[in-house]
This record gives C-alpha cells, structure tokens and sequence, in this order.
C-alpha cells in the first residue's frame, strides 16, 4: 500500500511504502559519533565507503578512483555474466551518473523531473520515491540535454541537486525533505546538472550555464542543516575569488607563485568577467589528510575569443581548495583564452605517483584539450602534460615552464577571427574526454579513460549578452578524427607517472560511459550503442559485452548484496555526445563521408531509461569463489 | 492589321498576367535567393538570428531535427501566424524557450521564418548565408 507523507513544500511529493526497518548502521555510526564527540573520527560516508559492498558516492571514494577491491566477478568468469534486474526510470533522456548502494538500499535517480527512488535490494520494491516539481522553463536553459549526474550520501540524508538549482536534502530512510537551498537562477540561465559531493558534514555542489554567460562558483553547504558556509567564483575579484593574492600559488616560469593582486580582473575587458563563465559542473575530489577540495572550470563566457581578450581567468583552471573556507591554495590554467570550447571540469583522480626514489601526492586529470595532467596535489606544481590522444593538434605541446600551451595558428578561431571557418581542429569542442569519469586501479597504477575521437569545424561569430539566453557565439561542424581508425572513440590505459597511453582499444563511437576498475582484473565500460563491456585491465582484451536497450552514457557500479558482487548501468542515451551529436552531425563532411559518424548512431540504438543490473549465475559465483 | 493589334493586345495582356503571378508567386515566397545563398537583407538577419541564438542546438545545423523538431519538416505545414506564436510564447513543456524578450527575435522573427521556409522549400542551402548587395 502506498502512504504519502507530507514533505515541506506541498508541490514535492515523497510517497513511502512501508516505514523504514533498516537497522541501521547509519544511526549507530551517528550515536557513536555524537558520543565520542571526536571530530576526526570517520563520517558515516566514510564507514560506508570503506566497506565494498556499499558504492556510497558517484566515485566510491573522496579520491575519484571509481576502483572496487570486489573480485567475485573477474577476468577469469566475467564471460558469464547475465542481467539479474532491471528497472525503468520512466524518463527517456540521457542517463548519466549512477545509483548509490548503502546496506539493503539502492538510490536511484533520474534525468529532469530528478525523481528519486530506494529500491529495496531483497526483492527490489520501491522503498520511497520523491518527485520534485521543477518548473518546465528550466528545461531549454540546460545546455546539453537534462542530464543529472547522481545523488549523495551522507549523514543519513541523500541530497539531489535538481536541473533548477534546488539542492535538497532528504531522509534517507523515508525521503522526507530535510532542508533545501537555493544555488542559483534558471532565469539567468543558471542550471545545474552535477552531483552534489558530500566530504566530512559538508556538501559542495556547482552550476551549469556556461552557454549562458553565467559565472561559475562552488559553493559549500552544512550538511546538517543547509546552511551556506561559502562561496567561491572562478572570475572576479580576489574576494569573490577566496584567494589570498600572495599566498595563493600557481605555475609560473617553472616554479611556483603567488597569483598576485586582480589576478583574475588582470586578464579580462571590463566587467566582461561577470558574464565569465568559469563553471563548475564536474566530479569533485578530496584528500582529507591535506583538508582540499579539486575540481574544474569550464570555459569563458561567449565561444567567440575575439570578444574577449586576454587569458579570462581563472576559466578552464583546476583549483584545490581549503574544505572548511574554501579559500584557494592553488591554481593551475590550462587553455588560457580559450578558442576551442575546452572547459576543464573534467575529474581530478588524486593518487601516489613515483618521481625517482620520490613518492609524490599527485593529482592526474584529462582535459577537454587533450593533454593529460598530472600535477602535485599539495603545492600546485606541474609534472607531466602529454597529449592523450595522438591525434591532437591544436596545440603541439604545452610548455613546462610556463604550463601554457603552445597553440598552433593553422587551428586558432581566436587568430583568423569571427566568420571564418577554421578546420580539421582535433579534439573537437567537446574535447578528448568530457565528463564521463575514469577510473583508477591502485594494482597496476593506471587510469583507464573513455575517450573522444573527434575534430571539428569551428566558426565564431559576434554574439551580445541577454539575460537567460544562450551566449555562445559559434557554429561547429564535428566529425571523426581523420586519417585514424574512422571511429569516433577510444578506450585507452594511460600511465599518470610518465604520461604515456599503455594500450588503447579503437571504438565505432565516443565512449561517454564512467568506467569502472576492480581487484577482478576488468574494467568496464559501456558504448553508445549500448552494450556494456568488460575489458582486461592488463591489455584492453574484451571479455564479455552485453546490449542493453539504448546508449549508455552512465557510469558503471559494483556493489555485493547477501555475499553476492552486482555490477550495473544506467542504459539511456542523451547528452551532448547521444542526442546532441547523433543527430547534429547530418552535414556532409569528409569524415562523415568515410566512416559515417555519429549519424550512424540511429542505426544502432534510441532513446532509453532503465538500470541495468548484472551477476554471475550461481553456479559462477561458487566457481568464482573456489578460484 | 487589326487582327495584328489584337494579337499584340492580347500578346501584352497574356505577358502581364504571367507577370502578374510570377509577382504572386515570388510574394508567397517570404524570401530571395540567388547563388551562393545570397538572400534578401531581411532573410540574411534571419538566419543571423538563428546563428546567434543557437537554435542548431535543438533543431540541427541544417533544420533537421533534434531534441526539438525538424523545421524543416514543421515550416511546410505551419501557418506564419503559428510560427510567431510559437516563437514569442515558447512550448515550455517540451524545451522551447520563449523568446519574446529577444531584442534580436523581436526585430527579426519574420526574417527568421522567411530563412527557415525557403530551409523548408529547399531553395535555401544549410550553412551560411550571405547578404545579396555584398
């Protein structure tokens, strides 16, 4: 029987089965902490993350990892997998992100409305659903389709970020609404398609809108209560910033610097830096022991460089913040005025690299512009910048001196100006990687990277600022890299301590999928055409595939239930790569003209909603467990 | 020679009427083209204002569809009045926005459906569009 429990606002609704009976760890780690009243003690997220069986935030842990230690399910029986459920989300838009797994209950969420259902893992019924009322006027200010990239956890609430900036916290155990908060104004454009990212008792979150003129900022609630605790813009002055002038640091001339007075007012006309962009949509990190925050900015304000001169900072920058006052200790910018749309939200995976007899804390990242970083996550410093993907040509290497790319003319919109065509730009605007997550196997000390295999026309063109309307200010022509494999992806192995590509495995299309390493020796990811794939870890050998019903732009998890390892997906296309670029990519191009890009897409998949959730058959997991 | 003056009258009167509809014709049809997709000032400021709204993002580079519909399957059906409905009040509920606070699409909205029904008609190219004087 379905009850319906009133929720703070009346036009959300929050529908419980039956009253919550989960026992509850949560509420124990709780007492035990109040008790102790030790701050350093670890959060009931942390416990649950510890524990393997749980997948308790989009990435696993605070480091972006996306690796489980599971290994029920591995290289040598991974041919065996089958679906053992299923479950319709209702919506039919991309799907990205992926469910959460706390004890006996998944999370699971949707694209725009951002329904929420807890599904019970004994016999999958509906726990509790919350359905927000988001009005319609927000839907054609997202940019590229009405993604959501997932809920947190923490603190026994689960929180969503909606498309029209609510963040909302809600009980865990009946999805009645805590508290809610007000991050942003869809009027202005201003939307948000990120998960929220729950470290220690604070929950940071971001925008979206960088189409919009909207200026990007994180921002720090109280995870009790939903109280503001800060706010940090990318542009600006050095107060909106949270940087202190003379101790924050960035990369230059081959050592480390204070940013300086107006570092980022320096580097803009005007006030053009409050229509900067710089926003803040990505997957976020966090290293405890050095208390700082990682993420990414997107790209400046209007896709026409010849308006805005200067280096736009700090768009396109990776910063790592203090957690409790978000002030910057570092910054780094990688595409100073930006020409190519090359935001740098994509994720900061924090790991241990070896420089000589060194052991260095190090944060590795794959930029939209195709080089991969790996920089020192204490102090800022540069340490490798390659490109991850051969093809790229925009710029021939980035300078490790100055950490700034050396851009080559022939590929430069900036440089030939507003209405021209300039071509066969590799990677295009959406980069050689956008947001689909990596994953990273602490074993064999590699990154495993879905990536784009895309160049582009681009066109600037003279835009001016309306309030809630797009600002983009160019028309671009995508197409597979030519002269390559004619597809459109790569699933590669990237080595972070010497910026090298181990091994890379050819895709028909772009691999928008989260991949997802574990002890078992695979790693997995899914394809837009559907299928969900496991692959070695050791050489990118395919195990096993499975074709789900539509594109999969999810990210895939693992979770053990009653001793039992799951691995699961959301299978649902959409985003820039599904709906945007199948569909976009009509134009008779020379690339298209030689493989068929993206328009073959239609050939292979359509649109979809549904989780899918894989396991061995009993008799392969006895097998499994006797190996 | 009579029967010649009745000839040429009727000679002139048959010529003005064909005048008359190729007139009528190229009224029905909002826009100008000629080679290398030139257009009339006003279609040009349309497809301006395509560009400069971003409406590829929904409905394609070349009006073929999208999360929103083909235009220029729409455009050979809906009336010019619908058109600017449309326009002006959005179809929120399916990820229209409105656009009647667009300075821009306020101006230009008839420039706009001139450029996406000769899309529609197939006499104006996908691409860019150039203005006729230059």
């Amino acid at each position: 029987m379905l009850l319906e429990t009133s929720a703070n606002n009346d036009e959300e609704k929050t529908i419980m089965n039956k009253p919550y009976a989960r026992p509850t760890k949560a509420a124990l780690a709780a007492v035990i902490l109040s008790c102790s009243g030790v701050m350093a003690a670890a959060t009931e997220l942390e416990q649950d993350m510890r524990d393997s069986a749980n997948w308790a935030s989009q990435a696993g842990d605070y480091a972006n990892h996306r690796f489980s230690s599971l290994n029920q399910i591995n290289a040598a029986n991974v041919g065996k997998l089958q679906v053992a459920w299923t479950m319709s989300t209702g919506v039919l838009r991309g799907h990205e992100g992926s469910p959460l797994v706390i004890g006996d209950t998944m999370y699971l969420h949707s694209p725009f409305p951002n329904n929420v259902y807890a599904v019970n893992l004994s016999d999958q019924t509906i726990k509790w659903k919350y359905e927000p009322k988001q009005n319609v006027n927000v839907v054609p200010v997202m940019c590229c389709d009405t993604v959501n990239r997932g809920l947190a956890f923490g603190d026994g609430k689960i929180l969503l970020q909606q498309a029209d900036t609510t963040l909302v916290a809600l009980d865990a155990k009946t999805g009645a609404v805590v508290w809610k908060a007000q991050n942003g104004d869809p009027k202005k454009g201003e939307t948000n398609t990120n998960a929220p990212h729950v470290f220690k008792d604070i929950v940071i979150t971001g925008i979206s809108g960088g189409e919009f003129g909207v200026r990007g900022r994180l921002i720090a609630y109280d995870l009790k209560t939903g109280k503001n605790l800060w706010t940090a813009w990318s542009t600006g002055p050095d107060a909106d910033l949270l940087f202190d002038p003379s101790e924050t640091m960035t990369w230059t001339n081959g050592k480390l610097a204070p940013v300086g007075k107006d570092s980022s007012l320096k580097t803009w006309t005007g006030e053009q830096w409050k229509l900067g962009g710089g926003t803040t949509w990505g997957w976020y990190s966090y290293d405890p022991t050095l208390n700082l925050v990682y993420y990414g900015s997107g790209n400046p304000g209007t896709w026409n460089p010849s308006q805005r001169p200067g280096d736009n900072k700090w768009s396109m920058t990776i910063f790592a913040r203090d957690l409790n006052t978000g002030m910057a200790k570092w910054v780094f910018q990688m595409t100073p005025h930006d020409e190519w749309d090359f935001d740098g939200v994509n994720e900061m995976v924090l790991l241990d690299i070896k420089r000589g007899n060194r052991t260095v804390p190090a944060l590795a990242h794959f930029d939209r512009n195709g080089f991969g970083y790996t920089l020192n996550r204490e102090t800022g410093e540069l340490l490798v910048a390659e490109k991850f993907d051969p093809q790229v040509n925009w710029a021939s290497k980035v300078d490790m001196m100055t950490g700034r790319p050396i851009v080559d003319k022939r590929y430069s919109p900036g440089t030939t100006g507003p209405d021209v065509d300039v071509k066969n730009i590799c990677p295009a605007a959406l980069g050689s990687k956008d947001e689909q997550p990596s994953s990273y196997d602490p074993r064999t000390g590699l990154i495993y990277v879905p990536t784009n295999h895309v160049c582009m026309t681009y066109e600037p063109f003279q835009v001016e600022y309306t309030a809630g309307q797009p600002y983009v200010g160019a028309t671009l022509t995508m197409f597979p890299t030519p002269g390559s494999h004619g597809g459109m992806g790569n699933f590669i192995a990237w080595d972070p301590a010497v910026g090298k590509i181990v091994w890379s495995k050819p895709e028909r299309f772009s691999v928008w999928s989260g991949a997802l390493a574990t002890a078992g020796d695979v790693v997995f990811y899914g394809t837009l055409e559907g299928y969900l794939k496991a692959v070695s870890t050791k050489d990118g050998k395919e195990l096993w595939k499975f074709k789900t019903p539509s594109g999969i732009i999810g990210n895939v998890f693992t979770y053990s239930y009653l001793g039992k390892q799951y691995v699961g997906v959301y299978s649902g296309i959409g985003g820039w790569a599904g709906i945007g670029m199948a569909a976009g990519l009509q134009q008779a191009t020379e690339g298209l003209g030689a493989v068929g890009g993206y328009k073959d897409l239609a050939k292979y998949t359509t649109l979809g909603g549904s989780l899918f959730v894989f396991a061995l058959p009993d008799s392969g997991t006895r097998s499994a467990s006797n190996n | 020679m009579k029967a010649h003056r009745v000839f040429a009258v009727l000679v002139v009167v048959c010529i003005s009427v064909l005048v008359a509809k190729a007139d009528d014709a190229s009224s029905e049809a909002p826009y100008t083209v000629q080679p290398g997709n030139k257009t009339d000032q006003k279609t040009y400021d349309g497809w301006r204002t395509w560009r400069a709204l971003a409406c590829e993002r929904c409905h394609g580079a070349e009006q073929e569809g999208m999360v929103g519909p083909s235009l220029v399957e729409s455009l050979k059906t809906m009336t010019k009045e619908q058109f600017h409905t449309t326009i002006m009040d959005g179809r929120p509920d399916r990820g229209m926005p409105p656009w009647n606070g667009s300075a821009m699409m306020q101006k230009n909205w008839e420039g706009l459906y001139a450029y996406l029904k000769g899309r529609s008609d197939g006499k104006i190219a996908p691409g860019h569009v150039y203005p006729l004087q230059n």
